[in-house]
């Protein structure tokens, strides 16, 4: 469960990212994070995984306030949240192997378990044939798939992603966009920043859209509707 | 992941780093290896005038050159005046015959001169082992001046400046070698967190993926450190070898000089070889230690570090 209460951030230079947020977002629901370049969708999400802290308000993730992790405990709640983005961020000169094993690695599996939680993560995305390869050697759609095989490795609670599909077409965006509808259906609950207006008209469901930094629309809907695995 | 994998991985993590980015990582270990090569050439230089002036101090003498008509009751005179002194703890005379052996000993090409000569030019003597620690000071030179000032007594003679002269020139060999290894091993630090820098800089997509998946600092640290450590090993271990080079080489060339016998002829002992590349990982730790200072990870929480996730 994610819940943001009158949530701010500012920036040191001044630039408002929100302004006065709060929604709450169910366990295991399915919602879009809407709106134009520079609205805040970016900077909400990194508030999640507290990539960032907020100048003012609360922010509770699972039951936790954000505000009072220490420091050093801030890795264990991200081993709680998949994280998938724009550009897939994989390494390249890292198989895709070790580009989804980061995790299991961190914590110490052997090389055997590391390969059989990397493939059961690449299965999910219909990717375990191209495991040993180099990320170069495939396709752009592909590194999405290890982007979010990456991000479900650890079968985390919430999976937030920015911008999936900015760098696919339109083919390629509906097959993604499938397979974070299989992870939500498995119980995950789902946060999708997207400005792809077609994608979220032909989904349905809850739409959190964002406008000069505050919530437009959609924060006081709760449970929303319609929308793949809503709600528990 | 316990301590022993987290320490077999960061080593591992490290050596990768060394051997993808080495033209760099080379450049710090010779700055680093240069660096201890001064320091340590210095400590051997130094360690060697130290034991040369500790032979010496155990050999200190005072030789008191007796007139050639010296009477017995000037030699009682002199003899009573040395038992008196708590620093002279045993006396011998040295008769002229026996001092001509000695030189003839000690510089055998002047021997058939001093045949030649037939009268014996050497002046009698008495020689005296000194306590060094009881023998400085203005009282110990005033003592002497009174010993030189007694009837029957030509000349009086102590290795006191010569040692002095010495400790001095040790002291000022250790200092120089000291500021010089200290300036030589700032540098080296610096140019290891350079190059741990540059390398954090090329795995900035690297550490902004592993701390999104949930790894601890000390996890996206250490391989950093144990780059920094390696550098500074192998550097140590670099300017040891070195260091041995030099000094197989001047035995070999200048055996009177750094021979066994010779005034250089101690190598550093086994443990400052092993503080010499133990300073070297030391350096390099440090050297990591600062390049990796928080701003530099990109750990604030305030998104504006191009290395912040």
């Amino acid at each position: 469960m994610i819940q943001f209460f009158h949530v701010t951030k500012r920036y040191p230079n001044g630039q408002i990212g929100l302004e006065d947020v709060t929604f709450r977002i169910p366990r295991s629901q399915f919602v879009f994070l809407t709106g134009a370049s520079g609205a805040g969708k970016s900077t909400l999400l990194k508030l999640i995984y507290r990539g960032l802290l907020p100048t003012v308000g609360q922010i509770l993730v699972n039951g936790r306030n954000l505000a009072s992790i220490p420091r050093r405990k801030v890795p264990y709640l991200r081993r709680t949240i998949g994280t998938v983005f724009q550009e897939f961020r994989l390494i390249g000169r890292r198989t895709v192997l070790e580009n989804v094993s980061y995790l299991p690695r961190i914590l110490g599996a052997s090389p055997r378990q590391r390969r059989q939680v990397a493939e059961e993560a690449l299965d999910r995305v219909h990717l375990k044939d191209r495991i040993d390869d180099l990320p170069e050697h495939l396709s752009a759609g592909e590194q999405q798939r290890v982007a979010i095989a990456r991000a479900l490795v650890s079968r985390p609670e919430i999976l937030i992603a920015d911008e999936p599909t900015g760098n696919l077409d339109p083919d390629l965006s509906r097959e993604i966009f499938g397979l974070f509808r299989e992870v939500n259906e498995a119980g995950t609950t789902v946060l999708l920043a997207t400005h792809d207006r077609h994608l979220v008209e032909e989904a349905g469901g809850r739409v959190l859209h964002l406008a000069g930094g505050r919530l437009a629309s959609g924060g006081d809907e709760v449970g929303g509707g319609g929308a793949p695995g809503v709600d528990s | 992941m316990n301590l022993a994998q987290a320490i077999a991985y960061f080593l591992r993590e490290a050596v990768q780093n060394l051997l993808v980015g080495w033209r760099v990582a080379l450049v710090a270990v010779f700055s680093i290896a240069v660096s201890l090569l001064t320091g340590g050439g210095f400590v051997l230089i130094s360690g060697n005038v130290a034991r040369l002036l500790d032979e010496w101090t155990e050999r200190a003498r005072l030789v008191i050159y007796l007139e050639e008509g010296v009477t017995p009751a000037e030699r009682e005179a002199l003899e009573a005046r040395l038992a008196a002194a708590p620093a002279v703890e045993t006396w011998e005379e040295v008769d002229s015959r026996a001092a001509a052996a000695r030189l003839a000993d000690s510089f055998p090409s002047l021997a058939p001169l001093l045949e030649e000569q037939g009268s014996v030019p050497l002046p009698a003597s008495v020689e005296a082992r000194v306590d060094r620690r009881s023998s400085r000071g203005e009282e110990w030179g005033l003592w002497l001046s009174e010993l030189a000032a007694l009837p029957g007594v030509e000349d009086v003679d102590d290795d006191e400046d010569w040692i002095r002269q010495m400790e001095g020139f040790a002291g000022i060999a250790g200092t120089a070698g000291l500021a010089l290894g200290g300036v030589l091993m700032a540098a080296a630090i610096l140019t290891i967190a350079s190059v741990v820098r540059l390398t954090v800089y090329n795995h900035r997509e690297e550490v902004a993926t592993l701390r999104l998946v949930g790894a601890t600092e000390f996890f996206i640290r250490g391989p950093f450190y144990a780059e920094g450590l390696l550098q500074g090993l192998l550097g140590g271990t670099l300017a040891l070898g070195g260091l041995l080079a030099l000094h197989g080489w001047a035995r070999a060339t200048l055996p009177g000089v750094a021979g066994p016998e010779g005034p250089l002829g101690r190598f550093l002992a086994p443990q400052e070889s092993v503080a010499l590349v133990v300073l070297g990982g030391l350096a390099g730790l440090v050297g990591a230690v600062l390049s990796l200072r928080r701003e530099s990870l990109g750990v604030s929480e305030t998104g504006e570090n191009p290395l912040d996730i």
